[in-house]
């Protein structure tokens, strides 16, 4: 195999793993995630051809990846809108140990649920995915300032979650 | 957003080095709390969203348990792809079931062939013919400071007894022994790792999850205590 095609495979055989990890931090479980990685992939294939040779082949990947994203928590939140309470995170149900512990872990966790879908993309992208502020921004859209500021502004959500008092 | 948020944010997420007006505020009681609360809340979100949250997530295999008879009751048992992974009495059968699967994110699914070899040597255990166990426990699941002490608790052979100190003492925090018995305290797989054996300093009991009544039987099993007591 040569060409486009052969540098597509590689490009979706090495970055797989990533962005399925992202979208399971995106989508809160593994089978919506597997849903959207498959998605993302088929797009980014009918879209590869007029991918520039010079471009960012991965933050463009994690572009694709984050519109599948949020158009499918987007379609979610319609159909289960009434039944918001139904719908956990499981990454975010899972653990916990001390009683102490807990109450933080559950704290963060609805705020994370409660972020706006951008500042969540951000946030993952900047904690775990290991992109910098100009590819966050070539991920979520706008500019690197705005993506620092998404990233920023949900910090201050986690930590607010947490309480005054609480230190 | 305040400027001076910005600046702790930018610091905690290692974007920027804190500027000597920041670092001023830091010094304060004030400023120390905003930064614990922020690594905190940072801590959790990793815990949530990290690494080990989407191995649990992505983890389809199912976990299997049973249940046996013991002299102290019923006991549960939980075995997943690497290991033991819960003990546990004193619990119903479908709180059991829910906790483990919503702690390890996997479908429970009642098996006595997967789980025979650690029921085996329960029982074996219980009668008196075993000391020790020999079967693979798998500690992923819990938090590495949690790890630690319940890796050292495991060398405590059948017939000793140690300390909360002195196990604070075997991982390296001498004056961790408060946060050794918390720890213990969340042994998700007692018994098998033995935290019955740790006691208090000056050879009171000290406390057990599954009551102190349960723990004396088993040091009496062991013969670290008298029969009497």
């Amino acid at each position: 195999m040569r060409g486009p095609a052969a540098s597509f495979t590689l490009l979706a055989e090495r970055r797989r793993p990533e962005i399925l990890a992202y979208l399971v931090r995106m989508l809160g479980n593994r089978d919506d995630a597997e849903d959207a990685c498959q998605e993302t992939f088929l797009r980014a294939h009918a879209a590869f051809g007029r991918l520039d040779a010079g471009a960012n082949a991965r933050a463009w990947l994690y572009r694709i990846a984050t519109n599948t994203a949020l158009n499918l928590a987007r379609g979610r939140a319609r159909r289960t809108s009434r039944l918001v309470e139904s719908d956990p995170d499981t990454l975010a149900g899972a653990v916990g140990t001390g009683a102490e512990e807990r109450a933080d872990l559950r704290a963060v966790a609805q705020a994370v649920g409660a972020l706006p879908p951008r500042q969540r993309a951000a946030l993952m992208l900047r904690c775990f995915q290991g992109l910098d502020y100009a590819d966050i921004a070539a991920s979520v859209g706008g500019s690197a300032e705005a993506a620092r500021a998404n990233v920023y502004q949900a910090m201050r959500k986690l930590r607010a979650a947490l309480g005054r008092e609480s230190a | 957003m305040k400027r001076r948020d910005v600046e702790l944010i930018a610091a905690v997420l290692g974007d920027r080095r804190p500027g000597p007006e920041l670092a001023r505020w830091l010094a304060t009681d004030e400023g120390r709390r905003e930064l614990a609360a922020h690594r905190r809340a940072l801590d959790a979100f990793r815990e949530l969203y990290g690494p080990r949250a989407v191995e649990r997530a992505s983890a389809s295999a199912a976990v299997h348990y049973t249940s046996l008879a013991a002299p102290i009751g019923r006991v549960l048992v939980a075995v997943g792809d690497a290991g033991l992974v819960r003990v546990s009495f004193r619990q119903s059968e479908a709180t059991f079931v829910a906790e483990l699967e919503r702690q390890l994110g996997m479908r429970a699914v009642r098996s006595p062939s997967e789980t025979a070899e650690v029921v085996e040597q329960l029982r074996a255990y219980f009668a008196g013919r075993r000391r020790r166990f020999d079967v693979p426990v798998d500690l992923r699941h819990v938090t590495p400071f949690v790890r630690r002490v319940l890796t050292a608790t495991m060398q405590v052979p059948a017939g000793n007894l140690v300390s909360y100190g002195d196990i604070a003492r075997r991982i390296g925090q001498p004056k961790g022994s408060r946060a050794v018995g918390q720890a213990l305290g969340r042994n998700p797989i007692p018994i098998v790792i033995p935290c019955h054996r740790v006691i208090a300093a000056g050879g009171r009991i000290g406390g057990y999850t599954g009551g102190l009544a349960i723990k004396r039987r088993l040091l009496r099993l062991e013969g670290s205590l008298a029969a009497a007591s």
